[in-house]
């Protein structure tokens, strides 16, 4: 019995159970400690797995302001932490062309209000485009299926056509008409993949994520280009 | 709100939206150490990533109403999330704010404890828990992997392996039980 309810819970983590049973799993959570601390665990492994850079170890402090939920101890002691992902890094990509967002850069020079707030729009929809990316790798419309870069090395996975390979170095491949607002190529460390996100001069945008560095990265967004 | 392939927990997040508390603590124990960790990369600061996460969270539930699943659901906590951190660099006044949340106003319980686990995900321990997944049978590794590292769904899964769904929810199941007994053992030699 307990063993089919944890089973359920693995489950329902994953999203996959039905109204049902899922009513069933709650209800249980509701009661039973060893459960809810079960589920904590969960997300902490997850988490830490897929979050394997810079994980840090975190002294939970002793504090407890006190109402109404169950909220299992083991997951506020997750105070651990791990990076989920950061920007580690921008550079100019002057070869991709013009600068796609002078309009910005100049109201960000004029450091008014309005400005400001297209800066704040601009990270927000990139953090929006990258954990997209990271939430949902193969939804996909945009991307042709028969891009091809065997003139810089990689071959496409036969299994997806947006997913290459050279070696050790592999990646899912985004190229989308959206402008991001950015002019500069913009990487972020996600476990231990890196997301790049190269903006073209035509208004496409080439997002790269896998393992792969940003040299090889912008080989691959400017044979893209041309 | 969508019901669609981006969304893993539709159920329970429409159940949270009709005021199911238990759907929502399901939520956001699930989500809790994502956040953390966003925040901590953003603040740098353990107290300060704590207060936002549990005041993300306190907003999520009087927002939850309005997620329409656009975007994944911890996009939308996310952005949530950092919003507050801006908020809370940006206003000189926000340390003194800082969960002063009135209790009327929110239904929420956070307790934060000490905890053994906490402890256990230094670098070190997490390279066992790898080097121990790498060791799993490979059919439970395979599931796992496909779902933790790839986000693939059970019934990809299934696809992929050639195995009936039921046999992937219970390799997963068995890896997950296999790898937090692994942690439970670490402990206790550490101890």
């Amino acid at each position: 019995m307990k063993h089919s309810l944890e089973e359920k819970l693995s489950a329902l983590y994953d999203g996959e159970l039905n109204t049902n049973e899922v009513d069933e799993i709650l209800d249980a959570l509701a009661k039973d400690t060893d459960l809810q601390k079960k589920l904590s665990q969960y997300a902490l492994v997850s988490s830490s797995i897929n979050n394997s850079n810079n994980i840090q170890s975190i002294d939970s402090k002793k504090k407890s302001i006190s109402y109404g939920f169950w909220f299992s101890n083991a997951i506020t002691a997750a105070a651990t932490v791990l990076l989920t992902f950061i920007a580690i890094n921008q550079f100019e990509f002057s070869r991709m062309g013009e600068d796609i967002s002078a309009k910005n850069k100049l109201n960000i020079a004029m450091s008014s209000k309005e400005a400001k707030d297209i800066v704040s729009k601009v990270e927000e929809n990139l953090v929006d485009h990258v954990m997209h990316v990271i939430n949902n790798p193969d939804l996909d419309n945009s991307t042709p299926y028969d891009v091809d870069l065997r003139n810089v090395g990689y071959n496409r996975l036969s299994s997806d056509g947006r997913r290459f390979n050279k070696g050790e170095k592999n990646f899912i491949l985004r190229i989308e008409k959206k402008n991001l607002g950015i002019n500069k190529v913009r990487y972020w460390r996600h476990g231990d993949k890196i997301i790049h996100v190269v903006p073209l001069a035509d208004g496409r945008v080439i997002t790269i994520y896998g393992n792969i560095d940003a040299q090889s990265a912008i080989k691959v967004a400017n044979s893209i280009s041309k | 709100m969508k019901n669609n392939s981006n969304s893993d927990d539709f159920l329970l997040i429409k159940k949270a939206q009709n005021g199911h508390e238990g759907a929502f603590n399901f939520l956001m124990t699930k989500y809790y150490p994502r956040v953390y960790a966003s925040l901590y990369s953003y603040t740098k600061s353990r107290e300060d990533s704590e207060d936002l996460t549990q005041q993300t969270f306190v907003k999520v539930w009087q927002q939850i109403k309005t997620f329409r699943g656009d975007s994944a659901f911890f996009t939308w906590v996310y952005r949530i999330a950092i919003n507050l951190a801006k908020n809370h660099f940006v206003s000189s006044a926000s340390k003194k704010d800082k969960l002063n949340i009135s209790s009327s106003d929110i239904d929420i319980e956070f307790k934060t404890f000490t905890n053994p686990e906490s402890d256990l995900m230094h670098d070190q321990s997490l390279k066992k828990i790898k080097e121990f997944i790498d060791k799993l049978p490979e059919s439970l590794r395979t599931a796992f992997t496909l779902r933790e590292s790839d986000g693939k769904s059970y019934e990809e899964i299934a696809l992929i392996t050639d195995t009936p769904i039921g046999t992937v929810r219970s390799r997963i199941f068995r890896a997950r039980e296999n790898i937090l007994n692994f942690i439970s053992k670490e402990l206790d030699d550490e101890a």
